[in-house]
C-alpha cells in the first residue's frame, strides 16, 4: 500500500509537471487535456491507496519480516467457478451487434444485459451462502 | 492447439464447490467455459491470442505473396487493404495484447504468492469479451462490403461512413470497444491483485521483474485504453448517427490521430512490458547469477511507465501540426531507461555461467532484434529523419523488429521456459533449436531487407508497385523470409504435440536454478497455487528454498 501511494503519487506528479511542461510550450488543447486526466488518475489511484494504508496500517505483505503464517485462516471468498460471464459478455455483444444489424437486436442484447448483471451480481447473495 | 494436462484440484472446503468432477469431455468443455482459475484463464488467453497469431501471420503471407513480384496477381487493391488492415489489428489487438494479459494470469499470482486474481469472474469476463469482441471485428470478412480496410490507425476522414461504407468498419470499430473493454477490466484486475494478494514477506521490492512489468503494463492500459474506446464511440457516433466529431471540417482529423495515438503509443509500450519482464526472468536462470541491478531495472520500467504519455506525437510529425521539439525531445529521453534496461540484461550474463538452452537462445533473440528496432527508433525520433523515410517500409521494418522482436521471441521464450510449469511436460530441446533459427533467419530475412526498401521509396500499404521502380529483387527476397518464418511454426507445433507423450516433470524446478515464486510449487500448480508457500526473505524465494546454504535475506526495504 505505502509502495502504492508512493508509486502513484510519484505518476500524478510527473504528469502534472509534463502537462504544465507541455500547455507552456504551446501543445495541443487535446494533449493538456489527457494528460491532465492521466494526473488526475494517478492520483485518484494512489489518494485511495494512501487512505486505506491510513485505516487498515501495514499488511503482512508489506513487512519484510512477514511470516506465511500471518495469513493463516480465512483469506477470502475466490468463486469456484460460475457461469455468468459467458452470458454477460454475449449480451453485451449482441448488444452492440445490434447496432450495426439493427435497433431490434441491441433491445434483446440490453435486456439480456440487465438478467446477466443481475445475475452476475447477485450469485453469492443467496441465503446460506452469507457465511463467505 | 493442445490440451494441458488437468491439475489435481486440493478441495479446500473453505473456497465453496470445486468444479465438476470427472474427464469426460463434456465436463472438461464446461469446467473450461465456466472457470473462474486464473491459471485457465490464462491458458485459455495464450491459446486464443496464439491462433489469431497464426490468423494473422496467415494473412501476413498473402500481403507478402502478392508482393512477391510487380503487378497484382490475385488480390485486388480493396482485398489488399482489407488484408492488412486485419493483420495489423489482429496482431496488435487480438494477438500481442491478450497475450499479455495470458502470461500474466498464468504466472503473476504464483510469482506472488496469491490464490487467485482478485476478482476472478471479472478475469472470465474479460476474455469472453476479448472472444467476441475479436471474432466481431474479424467477421467483417464475412459481411457484404468485406472487413474493415482503412488501416489499424482508422484514420479521419477515411475511417467515416462516406469513405468507408459497409458494415465491416462498424463490426471493426464495435469489436475493438467490446476487447477493450475486457483488456481494461484485465489492468484493474491485475493492479489489484498486486496490490492487495502478495504472500506476508513479499514486499513490492521483492516482486520478480515480470510482475514488476505487469503493474506498470496494466497501468498504462488504464491510462490507455479509455482514450482508445472515447475515441472508437465518437468514430461509431459518426458513422451510425452522422455526427461530427471527426469531421475534418471542424478540425477532427488532428482530434483523432491525437486520441488514437494518446492510446497507440502506450499501447506500445503495454505490448513490450511485459516481454521485457519476460527477459528478465530467463536471463538469470540461465546465467547462474541474480538479475543485475534489481531496483535500477524497476525504475527504468517506472521511467518509461511515466514518459510514455507524452511522447504519442511522435506518430504524427508528416502532420505538420505538432510541437516537434518536446515530442523529438520526450522520445529521445524515453530511449534512455531502455537503454538502462538493455545495461542490465548485459550485466545479468557479463560473468555468469550462461548456458543456451531453448528459452534462452529465445531471448538472446530478443535481444538483438530489439536493438536493432530500438536504432532504427532513434533514427525515426529526429524529425529531419523521420520525414525523409516516414509511411515507407522502413517504418514497418522498424516496428516490426520492435514489435516482432519483442512480442514473438520473447513469447516463444516464455512459453519454452513456462511449458513444464503450465503443462508438466518439458519441450524438446532440438525442436526448440530448429525452431529458434528458422525463426530468426526467416525474420530477418524478411525484414532486414525492407529497411532498404524503404529509404529507396517504397511507400507501405500499396498493393503493388512497377518493375521500374527497382522494388522487385528485394521484395522478392523478403516474400521467401516471410515462408521461411512462417515454416518455423511447424517444428513448434510438432513439439507441442509431440511433448504430451513425454514423461512428467516431478520437481517443483526443472531449469534448475528457478528464482520466483512460482518454480516452488508443483508442474503443474494445484488448484490454489500453493500447498506451501517459503519464507519470503529476498527477491529469489524458490532459489533461496532451494540453496538454502546460499539464501541471503536483503534486510527489506
Amino acid at each position: 500500500m505505502k509502495a502504492g501511494y508512493k508509486l502513484f503519487g510519484f505518476l500524478a506528479v510527473f504528469y502534472a509537471v509534463v502537462d504544465i511542461v507541455y500547455w507552456q510550450v504551446g501543445g495541443d488543447p487535446l494533449g493538456v487535456t489527457a494528460i491532465a486526466l492521466s494526473g488526475a488518475l494517478a492520483l485518484t489511484i494512489g489518494f485511495y491507496f494512501w487512505a486505506t494504508e491510513k485505516r487498515l496500517g501495514q499488511q503482512p505483505s508489506d513487512n519484510s519480516e512477514g511470516e506465511i503464517a500471518d495469513l493463516a485462516g480465512e483469506l477470502g471468498f475466490f468463486s469456484p467457478h460460475s457461469w455468468w460471464p459467458l452470458p454477460l459478455a454475449l449480451s453485451a455483444c449482441t448488444a452492440g451487434l445490434g447496432l450495426v444489424l439493427g435497433w431490434w437486436l441491441t433491445v434483446i442484447g440490453v435486456g439480456a444485459l440487465v438478467v446477466s448483471i443481475i445475475g452476475f451480481s447477485t450469485e453469492y447473495e443467496k441465503p446460506g451462502l452469507q457465511a463467505h | 492447439m493442445t490440451t494441458f494436462a488437468e491439475p489435481v484440484i486440493s478441495s479446500n472446503p473453505s473456497y465453496g464447490v470445486v468444479a465438476p468432477r470427472g474427464q469426460s469431455k463434456g465436463r472438461l468443455f464446461v469446467k473450461w467455459i465456466t472457470s473462474t482459475d486464473h491459471k485457465t484463464i490464462g491458458y485459455l488467453y495464450l491459446i486464443t491470442s496464439f491462433a489469431w497469431f497464426i490468423i494473422a501471420g496467415i494473412l501476413a503471407l498473402a500481403l507478402r505473396s502478392e508482393l512477391a513480384r510487380p503487378g497484382l496477381q490475385f488480390l485486388s487493391n480493396e482485398q489488399y487493404n482489407q488484408i492488412f488492415t486485419m493483420h495489423g489489428t489482429v496482431m496488435l489487438l487480438m494477438f500481442a495484447t491478450p497475450l499479455f494479459v495470458g502470461f500474466a494470469n498464468v504466472i503473476m499470482p504464483l510469482q506472488i504468492g496469491a490464490a487467485d486474481v482478485a476478482f476472478p469472474r471479472l478475469n472470465m469476463l474479460s476474455y469472453w469479451l476479448y472472444l467476441f469482441g475479436g471474432l466481431m471485428a474479424f467477421g467483417g470478412f464475412l459481411s457484404p462490403g468485406g472487413a474493415a480496410s482503412f488501416g489499424w490507425t482508422a484514420y479521419a476522414p477515411l475511417a467515416n461512413s462516406q469513405y468507408s461504407p459497409g458494415i465491416g468498419g462498424d463490426l471493426w470499430v464495435i469489436g475493438l470497444a467490446l476487447s477493450g473493454l475486457g483488456t481494461i477490466m484485465g489492468g484493474v484486475n491485475f493492479v489489484t491483485t498486486i496490490f492487495t494478494m502478495r504472500a506476508p514477506g513479499m514486499t513490492m521490492f521483492r516482486m520478480s521483474i515480470f510482475t514488476w512489468n505487469i503493474l506498470l503494463t496494466s497501468i498504462l492500459v488504464l491510462l490507455a485504453f479509455p482514450p482508445l474506446a472515447a475515441a472508437l464511440f465518437g468514430l461509431e457516433s459518426d458513422r451510425l448517427f452522422g455526427s461530427h466529431i471527426f469531421d475534418s471540417a471542424n478540425g477532427g482529423a488532428m482530434l483523432w490521430q491525437h486520441l488514437f495515438w494518446f492510446f497507440g503509443h502506450p499501447e506500445v509500450y503495454i505490448l513490450a512490458l511485459p516481454f521485457f519482464g519476460i527477459a528478465s526472468e530467463i536471463l538469470p536462470v540461465f546465467s547462474r547469477k541474480p538479475i543485475f541491478g534489481y531496483k535500477g531495472l524497476i525504475m527504468a520500467t517506472i521511467g518509461i511507465a511515466a514518459l510514455s504519455v507524452s511522447v504519442w506525437a511522435h506518430h504524427m510529425y508528416a502532420s505538420g501540426q505538432v510541437l516537434l521539439p518536446f515530442f523529438s525531445f520526450m522520445t529521445f529521453l524515453i530511449g534512455v531507461p531502455t537503454g538502462v534496461k538493455f545495461f542490465n540484461w548485459i550485466g545479468t550474463m557479463w560473468g555468469g555461467s550462461v548456458t543456451f538452452e531453448t528459452p534462452m537462445l529465445f531471448i538472446l533473440g530478443f535481444l538483438v532484434t530489439f536493438l536493432f528496432g530500438g536504432l532504427t527508433g532513434i533514427i525515426l525520433a529526429s524529425p529531419p529523419l523521420d520525414f525523409a523515410v516516414s509511411a515507407s517500409y522502413f517504418v514497418v521494418a522498424h516496428f516490426h523488429y520492435v514489435l516482432f522482436g519483442t512480442v514473438v521471441f520473447a513469447m516463444f521464450g516464455g512459453f519454452y521456459f513456462w511449458w513444464p510449469k503450465m503443462t508438466g511436460h518439458m519441450l524438446n530441446e532440438r525442436l526448440g533449436k530448429i525452431h529458434f533459427w528458422t525463426l530468426f533467419f526467416g525474420f530477418h530475412l524478411t525484414f532486414l531487407v525492407q529497411h532498404w526498401l524503404g529509404i529507396k521509396g517504397m511507400p507501405r500499404r500499396y498493393a503493388d508497385y512497377l518493375a521500374t521502380d527497382g522494388f522487385t529483387t528485394l521484395n522478392t527476397v523478403s516474400t521467401i523470409g516471410s515462408f521461411l518464418l512462417a515454416l518455423s511454426m511447424l517444428p513448434f507445433m510438432i513439439n507441442v504435440w509431440i511433448s504430451r507423450k513425454t514423461p512428467k516433470v516431478t520437481v517443483d524446478d526443472p531449469w534448475g536454478y528457478g528464482a520466483s515464486l512460482e518454480w516452488a510449487t508443483s508442474c503443474p500448480p494445484p488448484r490454489h497455487n500453493f500447498t506451501s508457500i517459503p519464507r519470503i526473505r529476498s527477491e529469489r524465494p524458490a532459489f533461496d528454498l532451494h540453496y538454502p546454504h546460499m539464501a541471503h535475506t536483503d534486510g527489506g526495504h
